[in-house]
């Protein structure tokens, strides 16, 4: 198989998960959520009023027509109406995308720029005491709940000693609309610290130990071996040579974390109060929003889709290995 | 279908089982109560449990069905498939006159969807709810709704079973002058146009876990979304902390006769563009609303027939038939929209966020709304009532939850809450001493309703008896910490004016419950099992 082939392959092969998961989602959130009008009863509106309403979101279509509406529409980048914003989805899923993505990513950078060295630096002093104080405290804040810590970090930083601001990412008054002007101030930097620790910490166990173990397995080649005899000095081997080859899946690890950080750690977003594409899923889902779930579930598995995607054809020359085969 | 089915299957094998030959009595069917999920509502979840076990003392088949909130609703409203629910109703200051909570016992309202699921039917209930409904003389109309309340009380369709008071919190050391109001809470129309700074900031910060669905005068159907709106869009009549009607933007409402009202607007008025404000303005919003698809408003606007204007400041309403609720609801619940900004707007419900106008002439004007962000609003200076207003403005910031706002209001990023605090979060509140935690009583009210069609609760004895099995003292006392009052009838003891104080209660008293069936030729088999 040539190598255009294997991409054109596995291209049409996410389309095709894609669709299949656009389609799961369509019927899923149909049959599973309570009809959207049901809130509005409680409002006072009768049966003819709720159809009025029923008809305006367009559910009094026949299902297939929906379907079909859908998916034509998913296809050119539309996703319809919000039931309860009545504001076009799009707008609603980018903005709110960007808000978690941009904590996330900084989170990410920061998880993995500080694990990656250090899970290094610790399968050098593997068996000592930095060692087992590294993996310790590595997978106490991977297993950690984050709504736990986040709460932990609130009550000192916060409520105790009234240092950083515990919720939002930013202060009014403001006069920033668009992102950039809006991420690019300290005050939005002074929001971001805390959840961003707390995500940081939570991310650091993967990439320290997966990085620290797999150090330990390139030790044993020959490769490093040959590098002893050579005499180099001990900090090249290690950075130079075992580190590089130690990288592998740890790039893996980092492309699946990126394509899942989409859907936001939605107990960050609750629990700071963070405006991101998480929080805004959980309200989707709560009020029958169908438009804006389907829209925020089906970029949420594109990002995995197509960051999966990527990285098999990263592969391809990352690694000499991987053959088309 | 097949529940049922199988329910008689139940209730068939029973009968085999049990039927000696002295015995010709039936196992009562079993019963199932639908609540909410615990995680939804902890007090309604435990309420079912309470009410289980005493009925399963009185020999009583119970199951316990928690359901997703929306489920439930729409198992109760739209399906009417139930034997018994727990639900509630909010108190929205509109439904502090009668004319609402009545109405969930109108038989006429017993269609699917409608507010009488229960079906309870009483032709006389009937006739004296239309009476009230056309009743002007305020007195003559609360003999009525009295008569009401002791009318149905002894059938109890529907058991009130406590209203929780509204626990809430503001900072004081920031403003002052903060009065609560019921069913509101702080967060009335009254508390910004009341509050005083104390410090440097006048800009009163409220926080809360919900936010509108959108400030769309013609789509929103939130409370949220008309919490926030009737500060900047204001209203004929506003309903005082008292829940009198106080003229606001008109000066008189005048009943020319049972169904003509003349309303005369103050002079002056403008909107927040700079616009006059006039009677045509008043005239266009009631067209507007009467002829849009939107439904929210729809019971406040049916017993309108025409709405003319007869002169710059006059406007005079015609009704289908008399009303007495719409000189207090209906005129203090529409908002005055500017006819200059939405005479062209063909369909308004479509508008995104951005097109929304937010011109109104209210005593706050609208800055900004970020949504999951904040909600701001600046002081009207140009509104009649702007004297008495100390705030330069308001802001709403909103959170994913009430821990994240309890978090912002100890560490003074909002002045106030802007609904009820969680249990745990209270006894915090009160040792804080920077807080003032205030404390409403509420007139909504937590239901549990009889599915009147369906044995056993067709049995107007089942129904009394189960109800007086029911310890709604405790309720109150465990599952709200007391912070809360036993219910009576659907008019809360709150709502003095409306509320009968002298109705049937029913203590909870299992021997009076054994009594009650015993007398309805109801009996217990060997195993206790109650049987008729």
């Amino acid at each position: 198989m040539t190598r255009r082939t294997y991409l054109i392959k596995r291209v049409l092969q996410a389309i095709f998960s894609l669709w299949i998961i656009a389609t799961l989602l369509f019927f899923l959130f149909r049959m599973g959520l309570p009809d959207p009008t049901a809130a509005l009863i409680t409002e006072g509106l009768n049966p003819e009023q709720r159809a009025a309403v029923r008809a305006q979101f367009g559910l009094e279509e026949p299902l297939w027509r929906q379907y079909t509406l859908f998916l034509t529409n998913a296809v050119q980048g539309e996703f319809g109406t919000s039931f309860s914003y009545r504001a076009p989805v799009a707008d609603i899923v980018w903005d709110r995308l960007a808000n978690t993505m941009i904590l996330m990513l900084v989170a990410i950078v920061i998880a993995y720029g500080i694990g990656v060295p250090l899970g290094a630096w610790l399968s050098w002093r593997r068996g000592s005491r930095t060692d087992t104080a590294g993996i310790f405290v590595g997978l106490m804040f991977r297993s950690a709940p984050m709504f736990w810590t986040g709460m932990i970090a609130i009550l000192i930083f916060g409520v105790g000693l009234s240092i950083l601001p515990t919720s939002g990412m930013r202060t009014l008054p403001y006069d920033a609309t668009g992102f950039w002007p809006k991420v690019l101030t300290l005050d939005f930097l002074w929001h971001a610290v805390l959840p961003v620790m707390i995500v940081a910490l939570y991310y650091l166990g993967s990439p320290l130990l997966i990085m620290r173990n797999t150090m330990l397995e390139v030790y044993g080649e020959d490769f490093i071996e040959m590098a002893r005899a050579k005499g180099l000095p001990e900090r090249d081997i290690l950075y130079r040579h075992a580190a590089r080859n130690a990288l592998l899946p740890v790039v893996t690890q980092l492309a699946v974390t990126i394509g899942l950080a989409a859907g936001g750690q939605v107990v960050v977003e609750v629990v700071f109060s963070w405006p991101g594409l998480g929080r805004e899923i959980l309200n989707a889902v709560r009020t029958s929003d169908f438009p804006l779930a389907q829209a925020s579930f089906l970029v949420m598995a594109a990002f995995v889709i197509s960051l999966n995607l990527l990285v098999d054809i990263l592969y391809t020359t990352l690694d000499p290995r991987v053959s088309f085969r | 279908m097949q529940k049922q089915a199988l329910r008689l299957g139940v209730a068939m094998a029973a009968t085999l089982s049990v039927a000696g030959p002295a015995l010709a009595q039936e196992r009562v069917p079993a019963v199932e109560i639908y609540t909410t999920t615990e995680s939804y509502d902890p007090i309604r979840y435990e309420s079912a449990f309470m009410i289980a076990d005493a009925w399963r003392e009185l020999g009583l088949d119970v199951t316990i069905t928690p359901l997703e909130f929306r489920t439930l609703l729409d198992r109760f409203y739209s399906e009417q498939d139930f034997d018994a629910v727990i639900l509630g109703w909010s108190g929205r200051v509109d439904r502090l006159d009668p004319q609402f909570f009545l109405g969930t016992l109108d038989s006429r309202q017993g269609s699917p969807g409608a507010n009488n699921p229960g079906g309870y039917d009483n032709p006389a209930y009937d006739a004296l709810f239309d009476a009230q409904s056309r009743e002007f003389d305020i007195e003559a109309r609360r003999d009525i709704v009295h008569e009401m309340q002791d009318l149905y009380m002894p059938d109890v369709p529907v058991v009130v079973l406590f209203h929780r008071d509204e626990v809430v919190a503001y900072n004081n050391t920031t403003f002052e002058n903060m009065n609560p109001m019921a069913g509101e809470g702080l967060y009335s129309e009254w508390v910004p146009m009341e509050a005083r700074p104390l410090g440097d900031r006048a800009t009163l910060r409220i926080g809360g876990p919900q936010e509108p669905d959108n400030l769309n005068p013609l789509a929103s159907t939130s409370v949220w979304g008309w919490k926030w709106m009737r500060l900047y869009y204001d209203r004929l009549v506003r309903l005082s902390p008292e829940v009198e009607p106080v003229p606001w933007m008109a000066t008189e409402v005048e009943a020319v006769d049972d169904v003509t009202i003349d309303v005369t607007l103050r002079e002056g008025l403008t909107w927040h563009d700079g616009e006059a404000l006039t009677a045509e303005d008043v005239a266009f919003t009631f067209d507007y609303y009467m002829a849009s698809d939107y439904s929210y408003f729809n019971s406040y606007l049916d017993p309108i027939d025409t709405v003319e204007v007869t002169g710059d400041l006059s406007v005079r309403f015609t009704l289908r038939e008399p009303s007495a609720p719409f000189a207090t609801i209906t005129l203090s619940q529409i908002p005055i929209l500017p006819r200059h900004i939405w005479e062209g707007i063909e369909n308004p419900e479509t508008l995104t966020p951005d097109q929304i106008p937010t011109v109104g002439s209210g005593p706050f004007v609208h800055d900004r709304y970020d949504r999951g962000e904040f909600m701001a609003l600046t002081t009207n200076r140009d509104h009649f009532h702007q004297d008495e207003i100390a705030v330069d403005g308001v802001e709403f910031l909103i959170y994913a939850d009430a821990e994240g706002v309890f978090t912002a209001l100890q560490t003074g990023q909002i002045d106030m809450t802007a609904w009820r605090m969680e249990p745990g979060q209270i006894p915090l509140a009160e040792g804080n001493g920077d807080l003032n935690v205030v404390s409403v009583p509420d007139f909504g009210y937590f239901h549990f309703t009889f599915n009147t069609r369906r044995a056993p609760f067709d049995d107007v004895a089942v129904r009394r008896a189960l109800t007086m099995a029911m310890d709604r003292e405790r309720m109150v006392n465990v599952l709200l910490d007391g912070r809360g009052e036993v219910g009576t009838t659907v008019v809360a003891p709150v709502n003095a004016f409306w509320h009968n104080p002298f109705v049937e209660r029913f203590e909870f008293d299992l021997e009076a419950a054994r009594a009650e069936l015993e007398a309805a030729g109801y009996s217990w088999d060997s195993d206790g099992r109650l049987q008729r």
